[in-house]
């Protein structure tokens, strides 16, 4: 009686089974975020990314509010230097974020939508609106701001207690530019007050370390958004139009791929200067190639599938059927080479840095902060050296582990097991 | 065979092509051109007329202007310049005012020796390393393994040389080796072992530096083709036939796991020389990698040209290299 199914929907699949349908996209991220190490990775880039956006308000030498003591028949005030002090930089990017912050609120909330059309006519309509609000107000940021020339030392005020009732941030130091140098206070060992210790030039080592994550994150995102739309365009173009075509562009690729990056940012750098622009630039206009190869590889598959037919057939243009149709489908392996990317940008930078052609000097970086801790003239100081160092490592350890996850999760010889 | 050969090296000249116009634009639109190079050595101010002077024989040099001082069209600039390349003459070191061809000649041995030391000892290490991994695969040690060589691939040069230097070659911590350079100061009368020695001890902490990324990569790589070799139908046959387990691993798998190892050789020559200027930053080598740093400092542009020219060409005789042994190594391939 009760191995007996009383009814047919009961040999039906079970519900977990079926589940809302997933795309490959879906399936290849799930697969890829399983293991533990992954989910770690993820999180740590994550991390150095919001760190990048707000550092200011972690470590800054300025406190969020203070009160100025009333002196010399001046009331007293209540101030919030930290605010005042945001350069266009900083506020630009904030606003970046919250647009990339709230689209990607839409996007978690429309997740479970059934009806695909219009779930996915919410999001574009969110996210140009949202893209066009960052972009007025990071023009407007750029138009309106000036930087605030801001040379009081508020710790000092407040152990004179010519100021008080302040809120700092957690880390009291900025970077130098930010920071008058402190003779008496240089290469000391970690203590209660700079937990990493100071520097050569009386700067806080932590403070420093934050800081620098901005240049790191800042050239890989930058470099790899370069090579992507290169190699997007260049790569979809060559794999649809094949043959001669094909054939032709592979020869250039073979042309850029001889191009030995590292040497001809030198050369540049030989050239028109320290500038990180320019070698974000480099890098990106140099490495495309490996995005193109991806794309060229999908999309020479991808054309001759039926739906691509049927598009043609329906009359769509070229470049409708090109970008809205098969890129999507051909888009997974490229996050293989963009993790890579990534990770080379970073390290790239990171050596420019300290070989002291990167960036100019006052701006922290972890390559020029390990050049600091020890060149063959003076001693080692492992305090300043280990942290950057590390920091690098598990970036650029980071990377390679999503990339490689990736890869081996969208390779058709290891999915048998 | 031949035809394919030809073939290549065809292909190869609109390659080098683009590379020389390359950087020839760069250097041709650099900013204050003819007033490049040159200062850091002078190390004083001039006066105006040798200042002039010396913008004037820069500019014939770089072929701006012809021996009668009138200027040059651009397409004409860019194919004397391709021919005076293509015979040889790479120009005149702005800074050590040398030929170029010369300089690169005192300074390429050096660093070519530890670089093939190192990659040596790269293959010596990873091929028995990738076996080892490939026999045991699966199970933790499988794991632990490629989480390690992950992790000795993602190590920065940089972070490694400073903290080996820091570390093992100062006074304040352990002073086990030299800190800089590649010989002692009284090499005249050391015997021909005894200076070997010497040379070796210089250079354990930079080939250290170079080995471990090169290392890392390829244990992966061999690690990688051997297991899917492991699959084949022949390596069934073999263990039918009764053979033993080492001669099955050694002579059928990993005679067939050369072929990704060879592409691999390729593309870790050009990479040494780019972290060869880093390994010679950090240890004071005077080789390749320092000349293309010094040049970069001082602006001398013929020398960076010249560096950033050889570089390129090496990659694409590493390419072409690499086809031919395709060919050698697994006669399955043919390109005819």
């Amino acid at each position: 009686m009760t191995s007996q199914p009383q009814d047919v929907t009961d040999l039906a699949v079970p519900d977990r089974l079926v589940g809302p349908a997933r795309s490959w996209w879906q399936i290849v991220m799930g697969r890829v975020l399983t293991p533990l190490l992954v989910r770690f990775a993820a999180v740590y880039i994550l991390l150095v990314a919001l760190t990048a956006v707000f550092v200011p308000f972690l470590a800054n030498s300025r406190p969020y509010t203070i009160v100025i003591n009333a002196q010399g028949g001046r009331p007293a005030v209540r101030e919030f230097p930290l605010f005042r002090s945001l350069t266009r930089l900083d506020l630009i990017l904030l606003a970046l974020f919250a647009a990339a912050f709230l689209y990607s609120l839409v996007h978690w909330r429309t997740r479970r939508w059934r009806d695909l059309p219009r779930r996915r006519r919410v999001r574009w309509r969110w996210l140009g609106l949202l893209a066009a609000l960052a972009v007025i107000a990071s023009i407007l940021i750029a138009i309106l701001r000036h930087n605030v020339l801001d040379v009081r030392n508020y710790r000092r005020l407040v152990r004179q207690g010519r100021a008080g009732d302040a809120i700092f941030a957690p880390i009291r130091w900025g970077y130098a530019g930010m920071e008058p140098l402190r003779k008496n206070l240089i290469n000391q060992r970690p203590s209660r007050a700079h937990w990493l210790g100071t520097d050569g030039d009386g700067r806080d080592v932590l403070s420093r370390l934050l800081w620098s994550c901005r240049i790191a994150m800042g050239v890989g995102f930058v470099s790899q958004l370069i090579a992507l739309s290169i190699g997007l365009l260049f790569g979809s173009l060559t794999g649809y139009f094949s043959g001669l075509v094909d054939l032709l562009s592979m020869r250039f690729v073979e042309i850029v791929e001889s191009i030995p990056t590292f040497f001809l940012i030198l050369t540049f750098v030989a050239i028109y200067g320290r500038d990180i622009f320019m070698i974000m630039v480099i890098i990106g206009v140099t490495g495309w190639t490996g995005y193109a190869r991806f794309i060229r590889a999908e999309f020479l598959r991808i054309r001759r599938l039926d739906y691509v037919a049927a598009a043609h057939a329906a009359g769509l243009p070229l470049w409708r059927i090109l970008f809205r149709h098969m890129l999507p489908n051909g888009l997974t392996p490229v996050l293989v080479s963009a993790s890579f990317g990534f990770a080379g940008a970073v390290s790239i930078e990171a050596t420019l840095s300290f070989l002291g052609v990167g960036v100019p000097p006052p701006t922290p970086s972890w390559g020029n902060m390990l050049n600091a801790a020890g060149n063959p003239t003076t001693v080692f100081r492992w305090w300043q050296a280990l942290p950057p160092g590390l920091l690098l490592f598990i970036t650029v350890l980071a990377f390679n582990i999503i990339g490689e996850s990736l890869r081996d999760a969208l390779d058709p010889k290891l999915a048998v097991n | 065979m031949f035809k394919y050969i030809l073939r290549r090296l065809l292909l190869m000249i609109p390659t080098l092509l683009g590379m020389t116009l390359l950087l020839f634009a760069v250097v041709r639109f650099a900013p204050g051109l003819t007033t490049a190079g040159g200062q850091f050595a002078a190390g004083q101010m001039k006066s105006r007329q040798a200042q002039r002077q010396q913008e004037q024989f820069i500019a014939r040099r770089l072929h701006l202007v012809g021996k009668n001082g009138r200027p040059i069209a651009l397409p004409m600039q860019y194919l004397l310049w391709l021919r005076s390349t293509c015979e040889g003459h790479f120009g005149t070191s702005l800074e050590y005012n040398e030929p170029v061809l010369k300089l690169i000649a005192q300074r390429l041995p050096v660093t070519l020796t530890y670089n093939l030391i190192s990659l040596l000892l790269v293959y010596i290490i990873a091929i028995p390393g990738g076996m080892l991994a490939a026999v045991k695969r699966g199970g933790w040690f499988d794991r632990g393994f490629g989480i390690f060589t992950l992790a000795l691939y993602s190590l920065p040069v940089i972070l490694v040389g400073s903290l080996l230097l820091g570390f093992l070659a100062d006074p304040q911590y352990l002073k086990w080796f030299p800190s800089a350079g590649l010989h002692a100061t009284n090499t005249q009368n050391m015997t021909y072992f005894q200076y070997l020695g010497d040379y070796l001890y210089h250079i354990t902490l930079p080939v250290a530096c170079l080995t471990y990324g090169g290392f890392a990569y390829l244990v992966k790589q061999v690690r990688g083709s051997m297991l899917e070799n492991m699959r084949q139908d022949f390596v069934r046959t073999a263990r039918a036939k009764g053979l033993k387990g080492s001669t099955v691993l050694i002579r059928h798998v990993f005679r067939n796991s050369l072929l990704p190892l060879i592409t691999i050789s390729a593309g870790i020559l050009p990479g040494l020389l780019g972290g060869s200027v880093v390994v010679e930053q950090i240890f004071s080598i005077k080789g390749m990698g320092a000349l293309a740093y010094s040049a970069t400092y001082s602006r001398d542009l013929p020398v960076i040209q010249t560096i950033a020219l050889i570089g390129g060409v090496i990659t694409l005789l590493s390419y072409l290299i690499t086809d031919l042994c395709y060919t050698i190594a697994d006669p399955r391939v043919s390109y005819d």
